[in-house]
């Protein structure tokens, strides 16, 4: 008999193991990875957004992981749209990914420019968070005005 | 023919002639007059603020020469050029003409404009605000060319009906009962009722394309929609009261903030018509844009 405390310590050890694995299995079409992903990527802005807003104190750490988490979707996003994935699950992708491809990654390529000039910035306090997070924020708008489809 | 029939057949026609001058009269323009307009200087400054506030540049362009076709279930409504070309745009209009068109939908010539130009909103404008977006309207570089005239399907296309149709529905009472009303909310109502025109496609309309006040601000179907519009915009349009299905879960700051940034509360971000509305609305003060997230946050609620 494994005491409670034990157990718990081996459940967590097993569910960290479990869970990448079972996040993988619930999105195995692009369009389900790249919605994921988004969600992730839409995570980080929210918790930079609330320091810069002021609801939440400046937590350098914490940016510089959301930072990191923008930083790992600009690298794997792209790879999400291959041919055929252009409908189903609901996905908000906008035609013009594929019709305009090359204007597509030159935007995805500008987005992940300037998450690397964030991370190198390393923010340290408010002024150069958002100094740093600003331009992101700014391709998040451009991007998902030309390429995403509005539901709803 | 019997006397009697002879009798009830001319009584019938008589009727039915009366009937069509009482329509046509009842259907006539409602122009204000040039006494009606106040003695004013107008100050381009605050006409700016109202071109932004009111978005303007989303459907005459930026160069305000038109062309934008707006597919609805009427058929389709092309939009005018209003730069102060002479010929092709609005260059030659009085300061009567102006107010006219914005507050009561009339043409110079007289003719009705259809509602898909917001007179509907506009006339709840104060004429020295529509002075002034004249100023501002007339600092534009004059564009020529005619834009091709609106494609709507009968009846919708008899003009002369759209003064029935105002009747109903064109007045420039405030929509929503304010409680208590302070100089920030009637800010806001006054931006978001007459010149933000946000009703008009926030609040659902009814067959006649009249908005259903009674569920003001709820959202609904698109109006760039309909069997015939063909168009991507047969979207849903958020509703915007303090309902759990519209702004409940936003705060007045939250709002002020999306229309400063076009970032919602999720740090999504703003898509679809409402960016171009949007960015315009970033260029208002942050006063202006809290006024209109007070305001909001007032009406009725509608699920």
């Amino acid at each position: 008999m494994v005491p409670n405390g034990k157990k718990s310590v081996v459940l967590a050890v097993l569910s960290s193991f479990l869970l990448p694995v079972c996040s993988a299995l619930a999105a195995e079409s692009p369009q389900e990875q790249r919605h994921e992903l988004m969600e992730d990527v839409g995570g980080g802005a929210k918790t930079i957004g609330k320091m810069l807003e002021g609801e939440e104190a400046f937590d350098a750490v914490a940016a510089l992981s959301a930072l990191q988490t923008w930083n790992h979707a600009a690298g794997v996003f792209g790879d999400l749209f291959p041919a055929g994935s252009d409908s189903g699950y609901d996905t908000e992708a906008k035609a013009t990914i594929w019709s305009d491809r090359a204007g597509f990654d030159a935007a995805l390529q500008a987005w992940a420019e300037a998450v690397d000039a964030a991370i190198a910035a390393n923010p340290q306090d408010l002024g150069s968070l958002e100094a740093a997070a600003g331009p992101v924020f700014e391709k998040c708008k451009a991007c998902h005005e030309d390429y995403r489809v509005e539901k709803e | 023919m019997r006397p009697g029939l002879k009798r009830a057949l001319q009584m019938l026609l008589a009727a039915a002639v009366l009937a069509a001058l009482v329509a046509w009269w009842l259907s006539r323009p409602q122009g204000l007059a040039a006494a009606d307009l106040p003695r004013h200087d107008p100050d381009p400054r605050n006409g700016e603020v109202l071109f932004h506030a009111g978005g303007c540049a989303s459907c005459h362009g930026d160069h305000l020469a038109g062309g934008l076709e707006l597919a609805t279930a009427f058929g389709t409504f092309r939009v005018p050029n209003i730069t102060p070309d002479r010929e092709a745009g609005i260059g030659g209009w009085s300061a009567l003409d102006f107010v006219n068109a914005m507050q009561r939908g009339v043409a110079p010539d007289g003719r009705h404009y259809y509602p898909a130009f917001p007179y509907t909103s506009y006339a709840r404008m104060t004429l020295t605000d529509l002075l002034d977006l004249k100023a501002w309207l007339d600092t534009f570089a004059p564009v020529s060319g005619n834009v091709a005239v609106h494609d709507l399907r009968f009846p919708w296309n008899f003009r002369r009906g759209l003064g029935l149709w105002k009747l109903r529905y064109l007045d420039d009472e405030p929509v929503a009962a304010l409680a208590h009303a302070d100089a920030r909310l009637e800010r806001g109502r006054y931006l978001v009722e007459s010149v933000g025109h946000c009703g008009e496609c926030h609040t659902p309309r009814d067959r006649f394309g009249g908005l259903d006040r009674s569920r003001w601000l709820a959202g609904g179907p698109s109006p760039e929609s309909g069997p015939e519009s063909g168009s991507d915009g047969a979207g849903k349009v958020p509703n915007l009261t303090p309902h759990a299905n519209g702004l409940a879960g936003w705060s007045e700051r939250q709002i002020a903030r999306y229309l400063k940034t076009g970032f919602t509360p999720d740090y999504d971000t703003v898509g679809g018509s409402m960016v171009k509305v949007q960015e315009n609305l970033a260029r208002l003060s942050d006063s202006d844009r809290e006024a209109i997230a007070a305001y909001l946050k007032a009406v009725s609620p509608v699920p």
